[in-house]
């Protein structure tokens, strides 16, 4: 369903993403995972046409994104790495107005939000500012815009920052679900365990670079490691995490 | 009523519709300004910001009836009025304070003008073409224009040409007199608000993000100060605009207020041939400041908008490398580790901080105005005196005084006040630094100020004068402070928001006699002591005496139990006595 071939991004001279490629299917998860500065965020913006790429290109249904941005948009689904919301909107005010600009009819679109603001907890807070909202509550009004018109494919950057226990739970089960129903997903995560538990296929990304990608049990297999966690350490870190906390503390004690 | 009811519900739906929604968020965020992110923020509706707006309009025509009222004429011996004549400096005042105020909130939505990075995050992977998200932005500009300058000028559009035509017989003046006014002074608001967006697109053009970004708080803080000065210059300028046929040379003609006043009088069929063509060049401005802005917001959206997460994406800048220096040069005047700590985080708000940057440039900005005012009533073809009169010593107290206001009231705009759980962490609120702190950065900043003011005054008046005028400043500012941070019991920034609806009128009030006292007659006792040598040590040893007492009398009864507060809450109207309580 979606497609990245040769995805190139460069910021003046510094390269951020090279030659990024993968398939993403309906009834896929994709975990894309890598380290602070390995592309992520970049890939992101790349994949939802955010961002125009320096070379490749990303395909939805064989077509190039570009060709049709606004056909492209209205399958899509996002959640961006930051609830970035206008704090003089309340979150119903905001849904509302997601839903309209996603031309959502109007009677259908009020329940709708009450729904899934009921549903995720937001119905009691849902005519108060958005300034007074907590990161977790605002991550969860941008799940629900992400979800208002049932996308064929989304795209979810650090979706589970600042939730609660049983929010975090709904979420992880919800995008099985989603998958399960044929939904294309491409899941941009720092929390391994999440990825390992919730994500079909991953993407692991360094320095820009694609360093594996394929069926997450594959991968692991083939490097022979139980966990995401040994997986994603044989392949990124370069640092001892052991020797970095021994380092730490001798700073601390010098201080 | 079938026609009105069918009428109301297809704008119903058509407000629902994508395009007004987007409009509707384009103002809002206009309004609230970009940068609004919490519930602390000083957010002003939109209905508060119009009245605001629209009463120094309605005030000044009311103050004007003196001038025009027939009976106080009468009472005046006053035959032969000429109306238009009489309304020649006037017209010219609304003119600029038109501009001035118009032009004031282009500068104050200079950052919301263009949509940002919020809306980008939460628009641009909508299903919408980007060109809707302009288009919608474009049309709340036009709307909010029109709203701005309409609100501006209503009063006076109204009220000034029924009170200058208020002893005219015939209907027919009024109306015309009425409708030339409301043609210029809504031309003039046009222009200004345009010539400014213009500038803020042109530097968006031709600046990298970032620069822009620096840029601008200066470029906004110099054309308030230019606003200001118009304001505070129109009482002479109109003089010079009607010397103009006879001097055509004269600087005046590049004033775009100049060209305002001389279309409403070619308008009003009274303008020599050479303020008739000041009155066309007033057209062709208007008309190139809208040109020009449309011009460079179209380049400017296309350039810097969809290009955001290009611009995000791009290595950021540092800050602060290389200005330590700066900071260890105060070190010795901050001894306590808070303090060193407090006056660097003041400041590096002050300057990084837009809103208290642009507070502090407004207020100096009005400390120059009228510094300069005083200045050149002082030098106005008068020799140098042997002895320094009171405007020339006036000046260095009028700019400390709006330095040192400015410092007090940007002290309570908080700066992003969820970041305050530091200050609350570490700080114990019995220990009382801050009153030292503050007094301290005021007298540090008020110190920029002195040093070259001593040497000016030296070199035209020689060591003695210089040395004692600026001892008298500094006792003056160290009295100030005890006045205005009495009882200021704050880290600067880290407060809420002061309730001070109730006490605004009084503090504004306040401050407004304050600067009377302090500048004004201040330099007078000033200048009348300066003439004899004993009254001198007097004054300077009264000073002293006062500010002694003023200290003594803060830290005996204002500061004894004051606490470190970061909520600034209303005390209670009743205390409970508990008076069936035993014990």
């Amino acid at each position: 369903m979606l497609q990245a071939s040769a995805l190139t991004k460069y910021y003046g001279s510094i390269p951020a993403v090279q030659d990024v490629t993968f398939d993403l299917k309906g009834g896929q998860v994709l975990g894309c995972v890598g380290p602070n500065g390995s592309g992520k965020s970049t890939t992101v913006k790349m994949i939802t046409g955010l961002l125009d790429p320096s070379r490749g290109q990303v395909l939805f249904r064989g077509q190039d994104i570009h060709s049709d941005l606004v056909g492209f948009r209205k399958n899509l689904g996002y959640v961006p790495e930051e609830p970035n919301l206008y704090p003089y909107l309340s979150g119903r005010e905001y849904l509302e107005m997601v839903g309209i600009l996603r031309r959502i009819p109007q009677p259908r679109l009020g329940k709708k939000v009450d729904d899934l603001m009921e549903l995720l907890s937001l119905h009691a807070s849902r005519h108060s500012s958005m300034a007074s909202y907590s990161k977790g509550m605002r991550q969860r009004v941008l799940l629900i815009a992400a979800l208002l018109d049932d996308p064929e494919v989304l795209v979810l950057d650090e979706p589970l920052s600042g939730l609660d226990v049983s929010s975090a739970l709904i979420l992880k089960n919800l995008i099985r679900a989603l998958g399960q129903q044929g939904k294309a997903i491409f899941y941009c995560s720092h929390v391994l365990e999440i990825v390992e538990r919730v994500c079909s296929h991953l993407l692991i990304l360094r320095s820009g670079a694609v360093l594996a990608s394929g069926p997450t049990g594959d991968i692991q297999k083939r490097l022979g490691h139980d966990s995401l966690e040994g997986t994603f350490h044989h392949l990124v870190e370069d640092v001892d995490p052991i020797k970095v906390t021994r380092d730490i503390l001798d700073v601390i004690r010098g201080a | 009523m079938i026609q009105l009811s069918s009428i109301s519900a297809k704008w119903d739906a058509y407000v629902c519709e994508p395009f007004p929604v987007l409009v509707r968020l384009s103002i809002t965020r206009i309004v609230h300004g970009s940068n609004a992110s919490e519930e602390d923020e000083l957010n002003i509706s939109m209905g508060v910001l119009l009245v605001l707006l629209a009463i120094p309009g309605g005030f000044v025509s009311i103050f004007l009836f003196d001038k025009y009222g027939s009976f106080l004429q009468w009472l005046r011996g006053q035959t032969g009025f000429d109306p238009l004549a009489a309304a020649f400096p006037d017209e010219y005042f609304f003119i600029v304070l038109s501009m001035a105020v118009t032009g004031g909130v282009a500068v104050w939505w200079w950052d919301s003008i263009f949509p940002d990075r919020r809306d980008f995050s939460n628009l641009v992977h909508l299903p919408l073409p980007t060109s809707s998200i302009f288009l919608a932005n474009s049309t709340a500009i036009l709307i909010l224009t029109g709203v701005c300058t309409i609100d501006v000028n209503a009063a006076s559009a109204v009220l000034f040409p029924l009170i200058v035509g208020g002893a005219q017989t015939s209907f027919g003046f009024v109306a015309r007199f009425a409708g030339v006014h409301a043609l210029v002074v809504v031309t003039a608001s046009i222009f200004s608000f345009f010539a400014v967006f213009a500038i803020a697109g042109l530097l968006m053009l031709l600046l990298p993000y970032r620069f822009f970004r620096r840029v601008s708080l200066y470029v906004r803080t110099a054309i308030a100060t230019v606003l200001l000065a118009s304001v505070a210059t129109s009482f002479a300028i109109p003089n010079i605009i009607r010397e103009l046929p006879r001097s055509p040379q004269s600087p005046v003609r590049f004033l775009p207020s100049a060209w305002f006043l001389c279309f409403c009088q070619s308008l009003h069929g009274r303008s020599a041939d050479a303020l008739t063509r000041l009155g066309h060049v007033a057209i062709i401005a208007v008309l190139c400041a809208c040109a020009l802005s449309a011009i460079t917001y179209t380049v400017a959206y296309q350039r810097c908008f969809i290009r955001l997460p290009e611009l995000a994406g791009a290595p950021a800048g540092t800050l602060g490398r290389g200005t330590s220096w700066s900071f260890r040069l105060f070190d010795q005047f901050f001894r306590t580790p808070f303090q060193c700590a407090g006056y660097r985080f003041v400041l590096k708000t002050i300057l990084r901080n837009e809103a208290h940057a642009l507070t502090m440039g407004g207020f100096f900005s009005l400390g120059i105005v009228f510094a300069s005012h005083a200045m050149l009533s002082a030098v106005n073809g008068n020799r140098i005196s042997a002895l320094p009169t009171a405007p020339v010593l006036s000046i260095p107290l009028i700019l400390g005084y709006c330095l040192a206001v400015g410092l007090r009231i940007v002290f309570d705009v908080p700066a992003y006040i969820q970041a305050n759980w530091i200050f609350r962490f570490l700080l114990d609120t019995n220990a009382r630094e801050t009153v030292t702190l503050t007094r301290r950065i005021v007298l540090c900043s008020v110190a920029g100020i002195l040093l070259p003011a001593l040497w000016i005054y030296a070199y035209f008046w020689g060591w003695i004068i210089a040395l004692w005028h600026i001892t008298v400043v500094v006792i003056c500012f160290l009295l100030l402070t005890e006045i205005v941070f009495s009882g200021f019991c704050k880290v600067p920034f880290t407060c809420t928001y002061p309730l001070f609806q109730p006490a605004a009128v009084v503090c504004v009030i306040g401050y407004a006699l304050g600067f009377f006292g302090f500048a004004i007659v201040m330099s007078e006792f000033e200048d009348e002591a300066l003439a004899r040598p004993l009254t001198r040590v007097i004054f300077l040893a009264v000073m002293l005496a006062v500010w002694y007492i003023a200290h003594r009398l803060n830290r005996i009864f204002v500061d004894r139990d004051k606490h470190l507060i970061f909520e600034d809450r209303p005390g209670a109207y009743f205390d409970v006595l508990h008076l069936s309580d035993d014990g």
